[in-house]
């Protein structure tokens, strides 16, 4: 019973399915596209392949950040194909989603890998021929506010993202504690005696420039 | 000399800066023969929303899709009936097109093996997700993904969640949660001894488990795993990123839940709970796997549909302001862990927000409204996910209890209020024969909890968990009741919830009960108070003066 209908399925769904995408139980490939230009582009400048590893794990080095991706930031020619290859280290979803693309060959802009648990998944895109930065992030509730998040520079870029787990400082960081160390206490000190330096100092200052007049 | 002239000066200019600070006009000001007049409220349409704006009336009808029959809804917002088709024939067994108007990841409900030949699946493997709904973020001061239980309203809250694919938010520009991604967490059916996989797929940055409460369920798998989901005893927190399954083949039917348990003063009732029914086991049985929305079942079980006409999910929760500050205002689990673990005392709070099936009015008027017709019998099933009882009042009726927790009553109760313990199911038939006693009759009637602060929001009446119960007539084509009470544009207003708007703003006699214009300070106290505060400034220049002075 199931087995012809999962056949059909399987048999039908390229027709089905929108130019680019590509859907199974283990992932999903939204608007690749690995050869159509896009506009400003001759032709295609290079071929660039990442591995990008998502998981818990890549979060470590970073205290308070729950989710990451091995790498933060890339950096690509104009016009580059860029194929990623996505390997998902938990056993939940993940997605490698990239924002701000040209709307008209990546629907809202955008270009996705997701992988539906441990497993990996390859597609391609072509960037365009100009300077911008361009978001990764994982779209799973609260993934990139918790540390999956990155950027992907072409030509080299047109700034940093903010919160990028161990490059970039968050645009609303968390307040902590405050405790007192030694050097602190120390830089305290030394300032003190600076401030009360600078009151000598500008007494003679002022001395200096008005005893001077014959 | 000079210094008895100075201190002369100086209590001179603090007696005026005190006549100044004593003469000056108060926050209030006493009203003269007449009160000023009344302010009118005039709604501004920026903040304003309508009743009803819906995308897909079509969603209204009764429809088969994929020969899935699908009951019509014509509430306001009426369940994705796509979503629907999916879940009652699984994501693998569905065709593409269908499954793209859901968001459902293809393996969220895999269905599978008709062991005993009886026309429906036997084995059924269902995935479930943790989202997070009005969280912060390091990226600003905003809230994501957005959910809004009532206009102006975005507490944060914790859900189960059918495994999704795609976006958390509805697009890339709209940060609202996808539909799909909503309190309460979604009511699961399952059929009576069914091999029941349930996996839980900890996408959240906190521990949770799944504890089948009130569900036939061995408490440890054949390998030892266990299977009670309780930290205490029989396993430990399931971690982010990781997952687990629980398997059950439920003996007997009947309403229960499920539910996390870990810390669940915190988890459960910040909204890990939801409605899990055992259906009676009968031939060619789809069930509706999910039950995602408000509340209508639109493809009852076969047993159900030999005995009602209709059957209604109803889940009742609540949240607290104290218990959720964490996930608004850090980032890091480790604060959030701290704020919530340690720092928040249940005991020493009280709950703020009251909803039925995810919202509070007057969203529950747009898609948790129960549509009767005259001469039905209409199943709900009730559970009471509030910290205190439940008090069920129908206005119009008298609804018979049949069973609790899953256990059918020896002696049904037919009452108009209805108790529930914390966590307790009750299955409630609503009778709509006009006899007196089961019904008064068609009209629309109300629907609440009658504990009293549960029809506020945070304090601001009527808002909570009020719901209705709508005859057939007395409902718009376009989804709305047809209400004679209050105008309720003001409860649709950002302000509303927020105390900005006096009452009964719409009313005829407005100018009765709407707030009071303000009053011009007092005069006499404008003049006396700017005196002696000159006099103040006039005596401090002569005193500098006097001092520049050579004596
Ligand atoms: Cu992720």
């Amino acid at each position: 019973m199931i087995r012809p209908v999962l056949l059909i399925l399987f048999l039908w769904l390229p027709v089905a399915a929108f130019p680019g995408h590509r859907m199974d139980m283990d992932s999903m490939v939204m608007n690749e596209n690995p050869t159509r230009l896009p506009q400003g582009c001759a032709g295609i400048a290079g071929d660039r392949t990442i591995t990008v590893r998502a998981g818990r794990k890549y979060a470590k080095p970073f205290p308070g950040v729950v989710f990451a991706y091995d790498q933060r930031s890339w950096e690509v020619p104009p016009c580059t194909r860029l194929t990623v290859r996505f390997i998902n280290e938990d056993h939940i979803r993940h997605q490698f989603m990239v924002h701000g693309l040209p709307p008209d060959l990546y629907p809202m802009g955008m270009f996705t890998i997701e992988v539906s648990g441990p497993g990996e998944e390859t597609a391609s895109f072509i960037l365009p021929p100009y300077k911008k930065t361009y978001l990764v992030h994982c779209d799973i509730a609260q993934h990139t506010e918790h540390g999956m998040k990155a950027q992907l520079k072409v030509a080299g870029g047109d700034g940093d993202l903010a919160s990028l787990p161990g490059l970039t400082k968050p645009v609303r960081p968390d307040r902590y504690p405050t405790r007192w160390t030694g050097r602190s206490l120390l830089l305290l000190a030394l300032a003190l005696v600076t401030g009360a330096a600078l009151v000598w100092l500008g007494r003679w200052l002022i001395r200096a420039m008005t005893e001077d007049q014959p | 000399m000079k210094w008895l002239r100075l201190s002369a000066y100086l209590a001179g200019i603090g007696c005026s800066l005190l006549a100044a600070w004593w003469l000056f006009p108060g926050k209030t000001t006493e009203a003269g023969v007449t009160a000023p007049p009344s302010q009118k409220w005039i709604p501004s349409l920026s903040e304003t929303e309508e009743f009803c704006r819906f995308d897909h009336p079509e969603w209204r009808r009764a429809q088969t899709i994929e020969g899935v029959e699908i009951a019509a809804d014509p509430e306001c917002r009426p369940d994705n009936p796509y979503l629907i088709a999916a879940v009652v024939k699984g994501t693998n067994r569905v065709t593409m097109p269908t499954l793209m108007k859901t968001r459902l990841a293809m393996d969220a409900v895999v269905k599978e093996n008709d062991r005993d030949g009886d026309g429906d699946p036997d084995v059924i493997h269902i995935r479930l997700e943790v989202g997070e709904l009005n969280g912060s973020t390091p990226d600003g001061d905003f809230l994501i993904p957005g959910y809004r239980i009532a206009p102006g309203l975005t507490p944060g809250l914790w859900v189960f969640v059918p495994k999704m694919r795609g976006m958390a938010t509805v697009d890339a520009v709209n940060l609202d949660a996808a539909p799909l991604l909503r309190a309460p967490s979604p009511p699961i059916r399952v059929e009576q001894g069914d091999t029941v996989y349930l996996t839980l797929e900890n996408t959240h940055y906190l521990p949770h488990t799944i504890h089948l409460h009130g569900v036939d369920h061995p408490y440890r798998q054949a390998d030892g795993q266990g299977n009670d989901g309780v930290p205490i005893t029989s396993e430990k927190p399931l971690l982010p990123g990781e997952r687990r399954t629980y398997i059950i083949r439920p003996r007997r039917a009947g309403t229960m839940l499920y539910h996390c348990h870990v810390q669940t003063d915190k988890h459960m009732l910040m909204g890990l709970q939801g409605l899990f029914i055992v259906e009676e086991n009968r031939p060619d049985n789809w069930l509706q796997t999910f039950n995602v929305g408000g509340g209508k079942v639109r493809h009852p079980s076969r047993a159900v549909r030999e005995k009602y006409a209709q059957e209604y999910d109803l889940h009742y929760q609540s949240l607290d302001k104290e218990r959720y500050r964490p996930i608004q205002e850090y980032n890091d689990p480790r604060l959030v862990a701290k704020g919530m673990n340690r720092d928040y005392d249940i005991t020493d709070n009280e709950e703020d927000f009251f909803l039925l099936n995810g919202r509070a009015f007057p969203y529950t008027l747009r898609d948790s409204l129960i549509v009767v017709e005259p001469e039905q019998k209409i199943l709900l099933r009730v559970v009471n996910g509030h910290p205190h009882t439940l008090a069920l009042h129908l206005h119009g009726h008298k609804a018979t209890a049949i069973a609790a927790d899953g256990v059918p009553l020896a002696q049904p109760v037919t009452r108009d209020v209805h108790a529930l313990a914390p966590a307790q199911r009750l299955d409630l038939v609503l009778d709509t024969h006009d006899d007196g006693l089961h019904s008064f009759g068609q009209g629309i009637w109300l629907m609440h909890d009658h504990a009293e602060k549960s029809v506020t929001s945070d304090g601001v009446g009527p808002g909570g968990d009020i719901g209705l119960v709508v005859y057939r007539q007395y409902l718009g084509d376009d989804g709305i009741p047809k209400l004679q009470g209050m105008d309720l544009t003001p409860f649709f207003n950002l302000g509303m919830f927020q105390r900005q708007i006096p009452l009964w703003a719409r009313s005829d006699a407005w100018e009765i009960f709407s707030d009071t214009g303000p009053l011009p300070p007092d005069t006499l106290r404008v003049i006396l108070s700017g005196i002696s505060l000159g006099l103040a400034l006039g005596l401090t220049w002569a005193c500098w003066r006097r001092w520049r002075q050579p004596s």
